[in-house]
Order: structure tokens, then sequence, then C-alpha cells
């Protein structure tokens, strides 16, 4: 039996299933690819990952084996990893044995440059890990597997987010209170928070405004989370209703939702940008730095309401990474200042979003910052 | 912010001459900055006095100097030029010491020159050590404990606080000179006094050990808007305990978590900010404990480096160039990537491959120094390799270190030889897996991180596999993907390299060439920068038509060096003027070569018969050049041209009636020209049936040795017997000894040539300073030579015509000359282009290189542009000095011989020979003492020769201090002398003397191995202190007329015409 990655126009890869996986887990997903050196826990276990098959362009991965503490939410999400090498190791925690665990078909040696080039130029397509005897077999196998994974629900948000209510305790108790709307939130962001506030609450993507209003908070915090914005359901309503109330601050999914709900429009970028080391134009921190990026849509700038002012730039490319609105008191960032994995030089925007934001509302007192700052 | 408007000429001070610690990386850097600064429009005056760099062509910048790196000329050449600013971070420490120094005494102040890229106060802040801790503490960052030492005393207080192991820094020295581990008080305090003495301001940092710690290096830039990007992360493969310049390092880091590297990254963030380095490049240096990942700042340097010449070719990203436009003012998004042409500088390159650098040692060279690495740097080059995984980038690397064509080939094994880090470790390891060592005690022992000793485990586990399983397609597939090479398949296979090759070229297994694109793939990117792999079948591009590659010269080695750098930048430049598209093939990070601005496409790859072929089949080329590189390219020629590859230029017919010694011993017989007797023997018996024929003295030397090794001057019958004895092992009848006579005081002569189409340019002839027998690398010479007749001049020519016509030369011909009596002797030929060409090509302005690549396209040459070039028409005198590494290699001798030991060379350019003499032992960091204790101890021959100038130094006010033999002499002939014991005459000895600084120089010759191994005391002793020691009677008589002139105080310096 042979492993292969096909594509839903049939280009075919082959590559290495692990020995031990066995039976091998067949998975189909958008095949994304993501440049970060280092980091393959915290990608694995992002949400937004939900339904895509990663592949990373770093050779090496399994280096460093596996700590859960580094996760960013409790499970892994990913539909597929494929690399060029896994490390082989007697050691007890390898990466390659959490996968297997977890059912992620991992696929190794494979001509990742070549996937990558072909994804970068014709954009990312669905395609589908299986293993077959023949490539013919393996197309009618992965065929069935995408078309059957493409009729999932649309709403991937919600199928990430939380279904209940939860209750965290923040450490900063003249901090605010903030309530987070759950995309398919990161372990990071939820810590980037509880350092700041005197208690968070987090919803399901799909509450009612009047819900998360009974809680009274001090201000909105949407997540990151999968997939299409224009697919999530609820969240714009709901949000609309904070808009102008209390400061609102959007991550990633949350920024592209918090678009939305403003009556600007979204995109799908060709082939995403995922990645350790793109640059950022920050004009909130005033300063340029490297972030870390997981995003397969984006903002139309000209769709943005005439007072919202588009106040990051993502320099490779010119696209929209952020805007803010004094007035409406709110901020969108495309890309993910908690990091995990990444540099942790965005990290300030979480103290703007508490100091700034809040200010007139909450205690001034200087709060903790999670990440250590440049 | 856009350009700095106030600023229109900038100073660009470069490293000098090649040494250990500080080579060709800083031509890159150098050459690299000017190029930028050029195009920005800037006015660029450079200083340099190493004449075998590109930088100091003089097209890179709008002045060059090639003059003396000392305060007292660079204050010259700023009264001169004007200059508004100088940048002193592009040439290693030499040029940042030096402006520090401009800067304390005022002189920048004066002239009105502002320091860019880092100012006085960022550099002490990063450079003495104390300041440095100051601000680490004031960050919360860890470091190892230590205690800053300025005497004795104190030194020994501070072990007792530490403990031992203990490691000792001094403050301001070049690639950790003078600092080391100790291990015991006994050895502690010897390497204290001796890094007391190292440091310029006597203070050594000694430090507690943190040997087998992790070692990370991250190569950082920062704009003038407080911009910062990491360019590259590198991980040392030896932890922490070898200088990072000798370790075995991997870009990008493989083996810290995000989080854990994260840290590091912002730590260095805050580092730099708070050090202040406004605008320009660092490298920051960390150690990482390996179970408790607690992390400590080793060192931080404030300017380009090795390393970061290493991260620009290992990433993409021209470190030195941005540096250079960031220190006039620009800031990093406002530079374009020059790669993708379309993103901004201000990102983190993304690598989709592993590289893997090895430095390169030359022990073997320095007999009585022991193979131990540690914090004093020892390397002489290094070799990089990219592949898609480790393994393929670790197997490409050793192949590219041109010691093997097996790369692992199999070894005695010796765990000793495991347990401490050496230069030979990483086969050791190889072959202690062999022997089924077990991976705790290999890992116990080496402290190397387990995934580094997995991943070779794995490939010794897949070398019984290769054994044992049929060679087929599956397997041999598996095999090039773990990077094996050819040889070492065939070795394991019982095959040929070249029947392993047909095997796989049947299979049609072939590498691709993936780009370099700093982006792994996200952008288009167009720079043809290429590496191979055999694990993708990614990006076929066609190459053009009208394609010529030049092969370099691989990795730095004494004998084989920047000068061939020199060679091969100006060869390619000179074949893209003639519109031919130039593929460069070199495995040397350190050079302006392998800068992917330099050629049409850039192919870095080691050079071995397998991957250059490779190479051309891929590129299909019209032709290649193998006369730039060294040996390295005139090796490879046969196996290129038995593949249906065309060499331009001299064919292999010629190349080899010049190399092999038989053939061209009848074509010198055939011309009428004198050549040294000569024999080959099998063996000792034979060796002394010879005897008669060659005389005595005679030069011995096994036949197949490269750059002189074991190459001995034999003076009589117990010498020949003893030096048999002692390299038997080496000789055989099958591979013989040769016995040349040697001849005792002949001039020796380099000379350098272009034959072309029927015309044929002198390049000139270097008449050397010492006596025939001192390897031609290591003597000092000059131009238009000295003592040399005229007439002796124009047979010389005439000769060296004729002879390069006999060989059917096209293209370059080096030929070493001895001349005794006015008889001239050929001792060598070497047909492609030589140590001595970018030296004479700076001197004379001759375009040697430009007019080698004519010949070798065989192209015509006007009688009005053939007599353009006329060697002796010269205006300046230029005098090539010597550097040698003595220093790093302790209990080495520094007496000269047939086999080369120098590093590097400097030009001292001047209107008379005495004032070039001043310069080119100024620039080689030879002191001019101007008054005090000359010691003395001469073999009798050189002492009535010598007489002269004893008497001439006593004029000057010297006093002389001398043994025995040589202070009755003086005394006979008027002059006063204080008598000094030899050591085994008892102490208070005449080492003892030079130990404790009363001596300002010494005159030390000697012959015969038994007098050579007596007075080594003496040598070493010089060494140690940095005190002159002459070990040659001419070199001292040059020596002497330098001092004289030195004495005049007067200075001058001029730009190249």
């Amino acid at each position: 039996m042979k492993t292969f990655l096909v594509l839903q126009d049939g280009e075919i890869f082959e590559g290495q299933g692990l020995v031990a996986q066995n039976p091998f887990p067949e998975k189909a997903g958008e095949v994304v690819f993501n440049t970060a050196h280092s980091g393959y826990e915290e990608i694995a276990s992002d949400p937004s990952y939900f339904s895509q098959i990663v592949v990373m362009t770093a050779p090496m991965m399994g280096n460093y084996a596996v700590n859960k503490k580094s996760w960013e939410s409790k499970q892994i999400w990913i539909q597929g990893f494929v690399c060029v090498q896994m490390q082989s190791s007697e050691r007890e925690s390898s990466w390659s044995k959490c996968l297997i665990e977890n059912q992620v078909p991992v696929m190794t040696e494979v001509d990742t440059r070549r996937l990558v080039l072909k994804l970068r130029n014709q954009g990312t397509p669905w395609g589908a890990i299986v293993q077959a005897p023949t490539s013919e077999l393996a197309k009618t196998k992965a065929f069935a597997l995408i078309e059957k994974q493409k009729n999932i629900e649309s709403d991937w948000v919600h199928l990430c987010s939380r279904q209940k209510i939860e209750d965290h305790s923040g450490q900063n108790p003249k901090g605010p209170r903030i309530a987070v709307l759950d995309f398919g939130a990161k372990e990071n962001i939820l810590r980037e928070l509880r350092y700041r506030s005197s208690a968070i609450r987090i919803f399901p993507s799909r509450t009612e405004a009047s819900v998360i209003q009974d809680w009274k908070p001090d201000s909105l915090m949407l997540t990151n989370g999968p997939g299409d914005p224009a697919a999530v359901q609820k969240a714009p309503e709901t949000i609309r209703y904070f808009i102008g109330k209390i400061p609102i601050f959007g991550i990633c999914m949350g920024h592209q939702v918090l678009a939305l709900a403003l009556g600007a429009k979204t995109y799908k970028l060709k082939f995403g940008h995922r990645g350790a080391n793109h640059p950022i134009r920050d004009e909130i921190l005033n300063k340029i730095y490297i972030s870390s990026q997981n995003h397969g849509y984006a903002v139309v700038a000209e769709s943005l309401p005439k007072d919202i002012q588009v106040t990051h730039h993502n320099l490779n490319d010119g696209t929209v990474a952020g805007f803010y609105s004094k007035r409406l008191n709110l901020l969108g960032i495309q890309y993910h200042p908690e990091s995990h994995p990444g540099p942790h030089e965005a990290s300030q925007l979480f103290d703007f979003f508490i100091q700034n934001m809040h200010q007139n509302q909450v205690s001034t007192d200087q709060p903790k910052t999670a990440g250590t700052l440049c | 912010m856009p350009k700095n408007q106030s600023i229109k000429r900038i100073l660009i001070i470069g490293s000098g001459p090649i040494q250990i610690g500080q080579a060709c990386e800083f031509d890159y850097s150098g050459t690299q900055a000017c190029k930028a600064l050029m195009k920005e429009g800037f006015e660029v005056i450079l200083v340099n006095s190493n004449p075998a760099t590109i930088m100091t062509d003089p097209e890179i910048a709008t002045r060059t100097y090639i003059e003396p790196l000392k305060v007292q000329y660079l204050e010259k050449i700023i009264e001169i030029e004007k200059p508004q600013a100088v940048i002193p971070t592009l040439g290693g420490q030499t040029a940042l010491n030096l402006a520090l120094e401009l800067d304390r005494l005022g002189i920048l102040k004066k002239h009105n020159v502002q320091m860019l890229g880092a100012t006085p106060a960022v550099i002490e802040a990063a450079e003495d050590r104390e300041k440095f801790r100051s601000i680490l503490d004031e960050l919360g960052a860890k470091y190892p404990q230590s205690e800053m030492v300025k005497n004795f005393e104190h030194g020994l207080l501070a072990a007792d606080r530490l403990g031992y192991p203990i490691i000792l820094r001094p403050n301001y020295t070049l690639g950790g000179g003078g600092g080391g581990v100790a291990y015991s008080p006994e050895e502690y305090k010897r390497m204290l006094v001796q890094a007391l003495h190292e440091s310029p301001t006597s203070e050594v940092l000694v430090e507690e050990s943190i040997l087998g710690w992790k070692e990370f290096e991250l190569e950082v830039m920062r704009d003038a808007s407080g911009t910062f990007v990491v360019v590259c992360s590198i991980e040392n493969f030896d932890p922490c305990g070898v200088h990072t310049g000798d370790s075995i390092t991997v870009a990008p880091q493989q083996t810290l978590t995000d989080d854990q590297y994260q840290d590091m990254r912002d730590e260095a963030c805050r580092i730099i900010s708070r050090v202040g380095v406004q605008t320009g490049g660092a490298n920051i240096q960390f150690a990482v404990h390996p179970t408790t990942h607690e992390r400590v700042v080793i060192e931080m340097n404030p300017r380009v480096s090795r390393s970061s010449a290493l991260a620009s070719k290992a990433t993409g990203f021209p470190i030195a160039k941005i540096a250079a436009l960031l220190a006039v003012g620009y800031l990093l998004d406002e530079l374009k990537n020059d790669i993708t042409k379309v993103t901004p500088t201000c990102y983190e390159p993304a690598l989709d491959y592993v590289v893997t650098k090895i430095p390169r040692f030359a022990f073997e060279k320095f007999q009585g120094s022991k193979d131990i690495l540690s914090t004093q740097m020892k390397s002489v080059g290094e070799v990089m390799s990219m592949g898609r995984t480790f393994q393929e980038s670790l197997m490409k690397a050793l192949a590219a270190l041109e010691m093997n064509s097996e790369g692992i080939p199999d070894i005695h094994f010796n765990l000793e030889k495991m347990s401490y880090p050496n230069s030979q470790r990483i086969w050791h390891i190889f072959q202690a897996m062999r022997h089924a060592i077990p991976m705790t005690q290999i890992q116990e022992l080496t402290k190397i991180d387990p995934w580094f000793l997995e991943q070779i485990a794995e490939l010794v586990k897949f070398e019984n596999k290769l054994k044992t399983s049929p060679l087929e397609l599956p397997l041999l597939t598996r095999a090039k993907k773990f990077g094996f090479t050819d040889a070492r398949i065939g070795k394991l296979k019982n095959l040929t390299a070249k029947s392993v090759r047909d095997l796989r070229h049947t299979h049609h297994l072939r590498p691709s060439y993936l780009q370099v694109d700093t982006c792994a793939g996200e952008f288009l990117s167009s720079t043809p920068y290429f590496y191979s792999t055999y694990w993708s079948r990614a990006e076929k591009t066609q190459p053009p038509q009208n394609i010529v590659a030049v092969i370099g010269s691989g990795p730095n080695r004494i004998g084989q060096g920047i000068e061939f750098d020199y060679s091969c930048v100006r060869g390619v430049q000179a074949l893209q003027k003639l519109n031919y598209a130039v593929a460069m093939l070199n495995s040397n990070p350190e050079t302006v070569s392998t800068d992917y601005d330099t050629s049409d496409y850039l192919f870095f790859e080691p050079l071995t018969e397998e991957c250059v072929l490779e190479v051309f089949d891929f590129i299909q080329p019209k032709g290649f050049i193998a006369q730039l590189g060294g040996q390295t390219p005139i090796s490879l020629a046969h196996g290129l041209v038995q593949n249906g590859y065309k060499l331009l230029g001299s064919s292999l017919e010629s190349l080899d009636q010049a190399e092999d010694r038989k053939q061209f011993a009848e074509i010198c017989r055939g011309l009428n020209l004198m050549i040294p007797q000569s024999t080959m023997v099998g063996g000792l018996e034979e060796a002394l049936a010879c005897e008669k024929s060659i005389g005595y003295p005679m030069i011995c030397r096994p036949s197949y040795v490269l750059g002189g090794r074991r190459m001995e001057v034999i003076e009589n019958q117990g010498e020949l017997i003893s030096y048999f004895q002692r390299h038997q092992d080496f000789i055989s009848s099958s591979n013989p000894c040769l016995m040349d006579q040697f001849l005792t005081g002949a001039l020796e002569v380099d000379v350098d040539l272009v034959r072309g189409l029927e015309w044929t340019v002198m390049g000139g002839i270097v008449e050397h300073i010492e006596v025939a027998g001192v390897h031609s690398g290591d003597s000092m010479g000059v131009v238009p030579p000295q003592r040399l007749k005229p007439e002796t001049l124009l047979k010389i020519e005439e000769m060296s015509r004729r002879l390069a016509d006999r060989l059917d030369v096209k293209g370059h011909l080096n030929l070493q000359l001895a001349v005794k009596d006015d008889v001239i002797f050929i001792l060598e030929a070497n047909p492609r282009s030589s140590r001595s060409v970018p030296f004479l090509a700076k001197a004379t302005g001759i375009p040697l290189i430009d007019l080698g690549i004519a010949a070798q396209l065989g192209l015509k040459l006007s009688i009005e542009e053939q007599n353009k070039y006329q060697w002796r028409n010269l205006s300046k005198i230029c005098v090539k000095g010597v550097v040698f590494p003595f220093k790093k290699f302790t209990d080495s001798d520094s007496i000269l011989g047939p086999e080369m030991k120098s590093t590097g060379e400097s030009m001292g350019r001047a209107s008379t020979y005495s004032e070039a003499l001043v310069k080119a032992f100024l620039s080689s960091s030879i002191t001019l003492p101007a008054q005090g204790e000359v010691f003395l101890s001469l073999r009798d021959k050189d002492k009535v020769p010598l007489l002269p100038i004893l008497k001439n130094l006593k004029m000057m006010g010297y006093q002389f201090s001398a043994t025995r033999g040589t202070a009755d002499y003086l005394k006979t002939e008027g002059i006063d002398c204080l008598m000094l014991n030899k050591v085994h005459e008892g102490r208070p000895h005449c080492v003892d003397r030079i130990r404790s600084g009363e001596v300002q120089f010494v005159v030390n010759t000697t012959e015969g191995r038994h007098a050579i191994e007596a007075s080594f005391d003496i040598r070493r002793a010089c060494t140690d202190y940095s005190i002159p020691c002459l070990t040659e009677s001419d070199a001292a008589q040059a020596f002497v007329l330098a001092l004289e002139k030195s004495k005049t105080g007067r200075i001058e310096v001029s730009h190249l015409a």
C-alpha cells in the first residue's frame, strides 16, 4: 500500500505513511501550507485549522517531541499532517505517536516544495490523504472523502466553538470582565485575557446578544476560528448589538466577523497567510514587527465604513491586517497577537485593548503582561 | 526615513590580512556594503591592507587605499579624503577596534567624522564584558557566573570561587584569542598569564563553565525605528565548550520548542535595543541547559560577523548590504527583499531546507599542537551545504570538505577521540555507531543533543542495510536521499563510484536543484541561487545556451584561500563582460563568489566530481573554467573532460605536463632550462644510493603531499636516515619520496604570466625576501625585484615565455624559480592562477584575471594592448607581508620552511622599498620597536653577513643580548652584548629574559633538526608574547631596513590608480 495526497484537480503526491499508523485514518480537508520553523503542536491543536490538511514547509518535524502544555486547545484539529521528515525516535512522547493516537493521517517524504509551489500558484484546493495500491484507486477513494468533507456544516466556527458557557476567573482583580465569543479560540488568547482581566466568560458562537448582555461584560472579545467568515451564523447580529456600547476586540476570524457586522465584505485569499514571519505595520503601537499568521480570508479594505481606519497592514501583500475605530471603540486584528507559535511582539495589543479601550470604564492599573515584550 | 542626505563620503575599514577568526567573510560583507553604498550614490573610501580581496579592486569603491590598518595611516587618509562618516561594523573586530581607537584619540571628532552603524558607546556596551553584564542584569537576562580579573592574584581567588573547569575570555580579542578552558589549577595558571597578556586592556573574564549546554546563535537586524528581525537562528551540533567557529552548526535551529525559541528571540530583541544598536546587524549567542532549559547569554557582537556571512548564505538575506543601507538611514520596510524583489526586507526568512556548516582544520600543519577544540578558534576555513533534511545536508557538507570522497569513510575507531572535542570527532561518532557503541554512552561522552545523534544513528543503520541488500532502485534512492555519496555507496557495495553513478543514471536518479528563495516558496522569486537535493522533483528551469561554469576553490585551507576567490570573482565578472552567463560552483560560505549577486547562477554545492558533474548535466555549460579556484578545480578537470565537458584554456595535456614532475623535467631539459637535481626513492636504501647524485642539503617529501606537508630540508646523512625512519608510514615504492637538490642561499621568485592565442602578457616577477627553501606562500616578497639584476629579469621573462609556449598554456601560468649565482633553476610550474596573482594585479594594475579569461576563451589581443601592460613601470614598490597563526596553536614552531603555514597576506605600498617594508610589517601586525634590546642567536654562516646590520642597529641605539657563541663573536667585533644562558645552561636563561618582556625583538637563525628543536623555546616565547622573531637572515635585513625607516616617523598614503 502506498500513501497518497490527492488534490481535487486529480494531481497526486506520493509519500510515506507511518508504519505504526495502522489502520490508516484517511481524511479530507483543505490543503494549506505553513512556513513556521517550529510550533507544530501549537498549529495542530489550533481550532482554526479545522478541516485542513497542513503541509509544513520546514522539513524536519517532531524534533522536540510533545509537550501538551503548549497546546492551543484540548485536541488536535487538523485533518492531516504533511512534511518531509518526521523524527523517528525511541523517546516516549514522540510527535508521530501523538498524531497516531489522535487519528491524524501523517504523510512524510512528500515533495513539499513542489506541492507548496502548486498551492501558491493555484490556490489551496481540497485534498485527501489515502492509502491505496494504485494512484487510480487512491483518486476514487479521495474524491469520495473530499465530497463528504465538503458537505459538512458550512459554519465551521459553530463546529469548533464551545457549546456551553464557560467561566474563567481572571488574575487581575482590578481588570475588566470580558465576554468572549468563541469562534474556536486558541488557548493563548484566553490566557492573555485571564492575565489582564478579573473574569472572563466564554460564550458559544451562536449566543444571543441578550444572553451576553445579561452577564454585563465590560468588553467583548471575538476569537479566532476556522473557515469562511461569511458562513458564520448569528454572530454578526450579536456583535452589532454591542458595537459602540462596549470595547470590542476581534482577532483573526473575530476580526473578519466584526468587519461583516460593520457591513464590510470579506474574500478568500489565493493561498492564505500561514506562518510566523509576516511583517506588519502597526499604526496603533506605531511600529513594524513580525507576526504570527493563520488565515485564508481577508477583509476588503474599501468595504469598511468610512470612519473605520485600516491601522494595520500586511507589508508583504498590502492586505488589511487590522482596523480600529476610536469612536466605536473597536479593534480588529487579522493576525495573532497571542502568538503561539510565532513572535510575541504584537501581544501589546492586548494591553492596548485593556488599557486604552477600557479607559473610562475600568481601573487603569498596569496589568501584568502574559508574554514578554520587547 | 529615506537616506541621510548630509552624508556624501563614507569611509569603510576592512579587516586586513586573513587570520584565524577573521577570514574572507569580511571581504564578502565589505564588498557587498561598498556596492550597495556606491549604488546609492555615496562616495566610498575603502581602506584595507589585504590585497587578495575583491573589495580592494579599484572599481568597488570610489577610492581604494591598501594601507596598514593603524591609527596613524587612517588619520592621514581621513585628512586627505575628508569623509563625513565611517562605518566600523563591516571589517570584523579589526575595524571595530580601530574605529574605537580613532574615536578615543579624538581623531574622528577633529575631522568631523561620525560613526554610522554603531557608536563607541554601543560598541563598548556590547564588547566590554562588565558593561554588557550590567545590561543583562538590568534586563533580567542570565549569564554564566564570572569575574573580571585584572591581575594574576585576583585570578587565583576568582578560580577558587568559581571552581573547575573554568573558562578564560580575554577582553577585546579576536576569535577568543588567548582564551580557553582550564581543567586544573596548573593549566589555569599558565593560561591566565597568557590571557592577561593577550587582552589589550589586560582584563580577562574568568567564567563558570557551561560545558555541555546546547549552544545557539541568533543573527539579528534592527533599524533606526526599532524594527527588529531575526535573520537566522543557528544551532550548534557541538555543545558549549567549543568555539562557535570550530563547531558544526545547523540552521535553522532544530531542537527548541517554539516557546523556548520565542523567549530567546524576545531576549535578543531586548538586548540589542538596550545595548543601543541603532542600525545594522548583530549576533547574540545563547546557551540552553539540555534538561532544565535554563538559558544564559554567552556574548554579543554588534557588527557583521562570520556567522552573519553564513546566515546570509543560508537564508538569502544579504545582512551586510542591508546593514550598510540601514547605517545611512534607510528603514527595513523601505528596502526590498533582494531575492523575491516584491516583498519588503522587514521579514524573517523561512527555510524549507536545512543548512550545515562544518569547519576545516589544519592541525597537521602545526606539529606539536594538539588537536583539541576549545573556546579559542582554530579552524582555517569552512564549508556549508544545504539539503532538504539534516541528514542530506550533513552528508553533503562532509563530502564538501574535500577530505575524502566517501564523506563518511570507515576510520580506525578510537573511543578516546570521541570523548573530547577535536577536529575528527564527527567521524569517530559515525565509527562508534558502526561499532554498536550504545547511544547513551555516546551522548554521555559528547553531550551532543540526542536529536542529532538519532539522525546519525539512522544513517549508520542504513549503511548496514546497504551492505546486505541488493542495490535496487528503492534502496539507491533512499541512499541518495540520505546524502550518501556515490563513492561511499560504492565502497559499501564493492563498486567504483563511477559504476554507482552509471547505475543511478540508468535509473534516471538525478538530483533536483531547488531555489533558495527566503520564503519557503510562499512568493515567486527569480534569484538563481540553487542547491541540490534528491528529495524533490520541483522547479525544472531551462538554463540559457551561453553558459560558462566557473569552479571555485572550496573551503579555505592553508595554501588555498581568498586569493583564489578573488580570481574566481574577477573571472566571473570578465566572462559577464563578454556576454556569457556564468554559473558559479562553490561550497565556501565565507566568500564573495558565493554571493548570489556575483554570478548569473549560483550552485552551492560540494566541489566533488559527483556533484559538479550533476550540475553540469543540469546546466549543460558551453565550457568550464578550472584555472581560477586553485588546485580543487584542476583535480576535477580530468573527470569532467572525460564526461564530455569542455575545459576552457590549457588542455588536460598541458596541465599534466606542468603538474607531472617527470614530464615537466623532460620538457625543461628539452628547453635547456635548469632544474634542481631530483629523484624518487621508495625507501631509505634507495635514498642512500642516490645521496651523492643529489648532494646535501636536499629537500625530501612524500610524492603525493599537498602544500608541502612532511617536507623537510635534510642537511646530512644522519638527518636523511632519521627522516626516513620518522616518515616510513608515508613512503613506499608505490608512494615514493621525492629527493630534490636544495639550492642554498638562492633567491626565489614567483612569475605569473598569461598566454593567449599568439600573445603573452607578463604579470610580473615577485622577488622573495626570504631565501629559497621557505614556502613561497610564507615568504615576504617584493615587486619590482630589488636584488635581481635587470638582465636576469629579462632572462627570466624570456624563459618563462618559452616554457609557456612549450607547455602550450592557454591562460595562466605561475612559475617558481630560484636564482643562484645568476643561474636560474625552475622549481615548479602551476598551470593556473596562483596565490600571487591578486597581489600582482593590485601592484601593477594589470587585469591579469581578465586577460586570463580572454586567453582561455581563445580571444585575440592587439599589439597595442599587449604593450600596454608593462609590469615593470610601477609608480610604487609593493611588499607582500605574511600573517601566521602560530599563536593559536600552542606548542607549534614558528620557524619557516618548505611547508606553508601562513593564513594571510598584506601589502605594503610606497615610493621606497623601506617604507613599503614598514607598511607590510605593520599590516601583518609585526611591531617595529623604536628602541630596546635585541636578542640574537645566529648560526655560524649568518654571523658575518649580518654584521653590518648589527652595527647599524647599534648606531640606531639598540642593545644586544645573545647566547654564548653569538655573544663572543659580537665582542670580537667590538659590539657590546649581554651574554645569556642557553635554556639547558640553567636559569635565568634567554627564554626567561624574553618572557620577562626585556627583549624587543629576536633574530634566531638556525638549521639542522637538532638545532631547530633546541631553539624552539625561544621562538615559542616570541609567539606567545607577540615579539617579532626573525628566523632567516634576509628577513632580518629587511626588518632592520624597516626599523630604520620607521624611526623617521614619516607617513605617506596613496590610493590605487
